[in-house]
């Protein structure tokens, strides 16, 4: 008896464990990527744990029309990703859905134009294609103009420091780690919405390894010859630090008191728009911490400290931003995971084409170089 | 096995009532004293004609003795006799059997005058208030309105076993209960917030626990429910769809007497009785232990993972108090006050212990209720008005609060970061009202009054603040309100004109200021019944409401974030008409009842959001997500009822088309309402098996509601790099295409008695059909073999998602 009894509460046990780590599972994996919607979801437990799914094939008609993705920046070739629609369910048509027989026109200011035009500010762009398989689909946009970079202060602070030169066989062998505010003034040319994007490159005296901006791209000035050259003679490295996306308020600005609550930040996000300062000027609010400064040299040489940051500006048509938010909505927001889960009205993806496939976007940029020489300088010297 | 043994210890059981025994002490008093006595300890109302009682005095001595058994003892050698209908003890004449009304054609039939709340106040003596609905449907002009009473609340097996307004009207035909398990309450395909509910004539805005789960009345101080879904009287405005007038009991003037009830998630205790010679007190907590419950699991989970400790803690309560003081029999007055909310505390701690250079925690906190405070007097002026008067004030609230403080240690420095996070939503609302009962004749009741409505809304006030170290880097502190005025008068006369024609004919009128713009409007009502003979009526009605605030909600389930907001604007206040036409038959012996009732119904203005809303700007431009059109909602209810005898209970169907057409919504196009559900049957069955036990059981079945189901994808724009990954994305499909499969579910309550309470069993989802109350976008693992390699494979799939299986739960109330 006893034995059973021992039994039943081993199975208990068990179950418990078992049952909290499946729904750390779903929880984690499956459907809710943010922890707030979990604990929300917690309320739950006893449903999401008895709960059971039943496949099936909804039987709706429904036809695959063409797809239409393209950004146009100002003063480069204009490239058009033609491709179609598919089933949910159809794998073969998730892994292959380009369209071969596709005729697309380049319409700019009501005017065809071939594929070496390059667009310029304020151009107004249509797309057209035209599939004998898939049918129509045409977009138009007009490029923005581009805004400048105006008034750039910042602020270092550094947080530590480390120095080995003082036996004189380095000029200089030293780390410095700090963090930096920058503030950088947008001049919003006019009253109707205009919508941006900032990013954020850093560069290097000495490439030694892909610079990767806060964004994830990789800096164009990254040459791997360069970098092997270096890599035995190590002489300086610039990390441009973590950039601290709540500390601007208009990179959470699309994010509501639903989403707040559910989220929390905006993590990576910094497409903005103009509405709180449409027609005006303001000062974006960069902060980065942890940004780090490594040097070694033999020899007093002070372009090695030719390093900072490269600041763009984008402004961005709506279908860009648009677009931005959707994404951030559907993978970052609430409303995407509980959409899935049958709790709220399913996010279909914004489009600006006719088929309600696929976004035509267009950009125009402005670049501002944030060179930290004479911060590293003064800093050495000291 | 594991997911039924988890299951098992988070039920949450049932509690419900049942009828008082009496305890009563007279020699030669008023027959009216005595039945306020009565009417105090069980919330029997007596109902009789205007000469019965003259003069008569009762002496009786009972001592926890059966209701039925103190009326026999009263009655004994008098001609009255009585019959315990519901919630109501009617009293007659007692008469030889009736042969000739039925079957005497070329006569008038005699019609039985309507024994209402008229001549009930009238003759009691005492000011007391009654719902208006205590005469049977053949005998009233109102369509679609009932008196729910406390015992019909108890006869309905609910999820959990708790007893639930809320669910129990959606067993009435023409009301569907959105998702299964959550909030919603949808009444000839309106919406949620549609639907007024006041407590002792006051608003509640809140009205779910649990994110839907549970309703916020404690259903054991509750007295009776008026509720109104097709004709409309003029007292009720605001609200599009439906009206629900809560009454609470009030204390026993004799001995003090309540209830405990204790089940595995949640308990309650009652108490009321008198506070001196013409005071009585009634208290009521419910409060829910899930909290105290997810202890020991959460302490599995923290064992299971030290370096992330997480924090969780939810709860719900609500508490009612009341305490009546009868100055005299013409006037008593009461102050109250209901105080409901939820809490959900979570949050997590990364311990320094395992992780040296990050740690720190994160709490996350939301409160969200209801706070009704008021005094009322009931007044009779003369024999022939008496009035009610309230002061009160109701605030709804939300606030929720982020605190996130995290450390990193790199290189001897130790950093902080530390972010706050504050929302507010909250209306607060003081009314001042007076309505009269003025007995014009003894054929004419005219119901008049008005009120004026404070408003103060705070759709939203959201504080932001960042710091790094000791600076703050960013804050933020937006607030969004709006104060408004809100003016109501109203009059409707409840008029026998003959014998066979009664009309209920009124007018409410109302003013809304906000923001320098005056909305207004007049909604007239009108309900004709004619009798054709003693057993049948047919009536029709036409009624015409305005709603001046509505609930934003992201999601299908009552979540603190949901907003309510005024009409402001481009918006217009929200109005909606409806004209009915219904049958209505009940037997000789009223043990019968039939009624048929057809109704169209057009709404316009109605606010909803638009298509891809959340790419609207949320701050400050919430209006921007919106967009208005009109509904449309027609159909049939059909009540088959048995209200006496052993086994009791009523068959439900309803037909109905719904749909809505906004201009920036499904591309402007029509479509139908997520609850068009064309086909709802309910049966509900009481079977009184002896003293001691009772069996109920509840049948409900529906067409599935409507969903979007999104069938195609498209390969998702990356641009070089967005800033995150970008998947393959949904195209855009026309909204609600696809309906879910029938919904069925056999619910199942033994109550059986003992010495000193009651025990409940129940069984929810009785046969474990598991209803589809979503689709999911899924995948399904494929697990291919081949010689030396296994292989998985993902295929994407739509996923009916089963939620609620069969739930057993049991609970015990012990009386006192």
């Amino acid at each position: 008896m006893n034995h059973l009894v021992k039994q039943f509460i081993m199975t208990i046990k068990t179950s418990v464990k078992n049952s909290i780590i499946d729904l750390n599972i779903f929880l984690k994996n499956n459907l809710l990527k943010n922890l707030i919607l979990r604990y929300i979801f917690s309320l739950f437990i006893p449903f999401i744990l008895t709960g059971c799914y039943e496949s099936f094939t909804p039987d709706i008609e429904t036809e695959p029309v063409l797809c239409l993705n393209c950004l146009i920046t100002a003063g480069e070739p204009i490239k058009v990703d033609v491709t179609h629609t598919w089933l949910y369910t159809d794998m073969a048509g998730a892994e292959n859905h380009s369209v071969k027989d596709a005729v697309i026109r380049v319409i700019v200011n009501d005017e065809e134009k071939d594929s070496e035009y390059l667009p310029k500010d304020g151009d107004r762009i249509r797309i057209e294609a035209d599939s004998p398989t898939y049918g129509h689909a045409e977009a138009e946009v007009t490029v923005p103009h581009a805004v400048p970079i105006q008034n750039v202060r910042w602020t270092p602070v550094i947080t530590s420091t480390w120095r080995d030169d003082r036996d004189g066989y380095w000029a200089v062998n030293a780390q410095y780690y700090f963090n930096i505010n920058i503030e950088m003034e947008i001049n919003d040319p006019d009253v109707k919405e205009n919508y941006y994007r900032f990013s954020a490159l850093s560069f290097n005296s000495t490439p030694s390894e892909p610079d990767i901006d806060d964004t994830g791209i990789i800096t164009e000035n990254y040459d791997e010859d360069d970098a092997f050259l270096s890599s035995g003679y190590w002489k300086s490295d610039f990390y441009m630090g973590s950039m601290e996306y709540d500390a601007e308020p208009l990179f959470s600005e699309h994010i509501g008191v639903f989403e707040s609550v559910m989220i929390g930040d905006a993590y990576g996000f910094t497409f903005f728009t103009d509405r709180q300062f449409s027609g005006s000027k303001y000062p974006l609010h960069l902060n980065y911490t942890d940004a780090s400064y490594f040097i070694t040299m033999k020899e007093w040489d002070p372009e090695l400290m030719d390093c900072g940051y490269l600041l763009t500006l984008h402004s961005i048509s709506k279908s860009y931003y648009d677009w931005a938010n959707y994404n951030w909505q559907k993978e970052d927001g609430p409303l995407g995971d509980m959409g899935d889960l049958g709790l709220a009205e399913p996010m279909w993806a914004y489009s600006n084409v006719s088929t309600g496939a696929g976004v035509v976007a267009a950009q125009s940029y402005t670049t501002y170089t944030l060179n930290l020489r004479e911060f590293f300088e003064s800093i050495i010297k000291d | 096995m594991r997911h039924i043994a988890i299951l098992i210890l988070l039920l949450i059981l049932p509690f419900a009532s049942f009828a008082q025994n009496v305890t009563i002490k007279a020699v030669n008093q008023p027959a009216a004293v005595v039945f306020r006595s009565i009417l105090e300890q069980t919330g029997k109302n007596f109902v009789y004609s205007s000469d019965l009682l003259k003069n008569m005095t009762i002496t009786v001595n009972a001592n926890k003795q059966p209701l039925k058994k103190v009326l026999s003892n009263i009655f004994k050698n008098t001609d009255i006799e009585y019959t315990i209908k519901g919630n109501n003890v009617i009293l007659k004449k007692k008469k030889e059997k009736r042969k000739n009304i039925t079957v005497a054609p070329a006569t008038p039939p005699k019609i039985k005058t309507a024994i209402t709340t008229i001549d009930t106040v009238k003759m009691l003596d005492e000011i007391i208030v009654l719902s208006r609905l205590e005469a049977p449907a053949v005998e009233t002009s109102e369509m679609g309105a009932r008196k729910i009473t406390v015992e019909e609340l108890s006869n309905v097996p609910m999820v959990f076993g708790e007893s639930d307004v809320i669910k129990a009207l959606q067993m009435q035909p023409g009301v569907s209960d959105g998702t299964e398990g959550m909030a919603g309450m949808h009444v000839h395909g309106g919406n949620s917030d549609e639907n007024l509910f006041s407590l002792d004539n006051v608003p509640l805005y809140q009205v779910n626990h649990f994110l839907g789960l549970f309703s916020a009345f404690n259903t054991d101080i509750i007295r009776y429910i008026d509720f109104f879904k097709t004709s409309v009287p003029a007292k009720y405005d605001g609200r599009l769809s439906s009206f629900m007038d809560v009454r609470l009991r009030n204390g026993y003037t004799k001995g003090h007497h309540g209830s405990a009830k204790l089940g595995l998630t949640s308990g309650a205790f009652n108490i009321s009785g008198p506070m001196g010679k013409n005071t009585t007190y009634l208290a009521g907590l419910r409060r829910s232990w899930y909290d105290v419950l997810s202890i020991p699991i959460l302490a599995i989970a923290n064992s299971q993972h030290e370096e992330e400790k997480i924090r969780f803690r939810y709860a719900f309560m609500d508490f009612n108090a009341k305490v009546t003081h009868r100055f005299s029999s013409k006037m008593t007055g009461f102050i109250s006050g209901y105080y409901g909310n939820d809490l959900l505390k979570t949050g997590t701690e990364d311990s320094k212990q395992y992780s040296t250079n990050w740690y720190g925690f994160d709490k996350f906190d939301l409160t969200w209720g209801n706070l009704v405070v008021q005094a009322g007097l009931n007044y009779r002026i003369n024999p022939k008005l008496s009035g009610e008067f309230t002061a009160a004030y109701t605030r709804y609230f939300s606030n929720m609060k982020y605190k996130s403080i995290y450390n990193e240690d790199s290189n001897d420095i130790t950093t902080t970061t530390q972010i706050r996070n504050k929302t507010d939503n909250n209306i607060n609302d003081w009314i001042f009202r007076g309505d009269f009962d003025w007995t014009l004749s003894d054929n004419s009741q005219v119901r008049f009054g008005a009120n004026y409505i404070r408003h103060s809304f705070l759709p939203e006030r959201t504080k932001k603040e960042y710091r790094f170290n000791d600076e703050t880097i960013s804050s933020r502190d937006s607030t969004t309100s709006y104060g408004g005025n809100e003016l109501n008068a109203y009059i409707e006369d409840d008029w026998q004109i003959s014998g066979r024609f009664r009309a209920n004919a009124g007018l409410h009128g109302s003013l809304f200021y906000l923001q320098g713009k005056t909305h207004g409007g007049i909604s007239p009502r009108l309900s004709l019944s004619f009798r054709l003979n003693n057993n049948f009526t047919v009536k029709g009605a036409y009624t015409h409401t305005i709603q001046y605030v509505h609930q934003l909600a992201m999601t299908y389930l009552s979540l603190p974030t949901d907003q309510w907001i005024p009409i402001t604007g481009k918006f217009k206040p929200q109005t909606a008409d409806k004209v009915a036409l219904g049958g209505y038959w009940q037997s000789d012996n009223e043990a019968f009842a039939v009624s048929v009732e057809g109704y169209l119904k057009r709404i316009h203005n109605l606010v909803d959001y638009r298509d891809e809303y959340y790419l609207k700007p949320p701050l400050d431009f919430w209006e921007a997500r919106l967009t208005s059109g009109k509904g449309s909602a027609r159909g049939v209810d059909v009540m088959i009822e048995k209200k006496t005898g052993k086994l009791t209970g009523h068959i439900g169907y309803s037909l109905a088309w719904v749909d809505r057409q906004f201009k920036d919504k499904n591309g402007g196009l029509p479509y139908p309402a997520r609850f068009d559900n064309r086909h709802t049957i309910n049966v509900v069955v009481n079977w009184n098996v002896n003293d001691k036990v009772t069996l109920n059981a509840a049948w409900t079945g529906h067409s599935g509601n409507r969903y979007t189901l999104l069938p195609q994808m498209w390969e998702g724009a990356e641009f070089g790099q967005l800033y995150n990954s970008v998947d393959d994305v949904p195209l855009k499909a026309k909204v609600n295409n696809y309906q879910l499969p029938f919904y069925h579910r056999l619910d199942l309550a033994c109550n059986v008695k003992n010495k000193h309470g009651f025990w409940t069993f129940s069984l929810y989802n009785a046969y474990n059909h598991m209803n589809t109350v979503a689709v999911v976008r899924g995948e399904k693992e494929v697990v291919k073999y081949k010689p030396g390699e296994i292989i998985h494979t993902y295929q994407p799939r739509f996923q009916k998602l089963k939620l609620i299986p069969i739930i057993p739960s049991i609970s015990y109330t012990w009386q006192f």
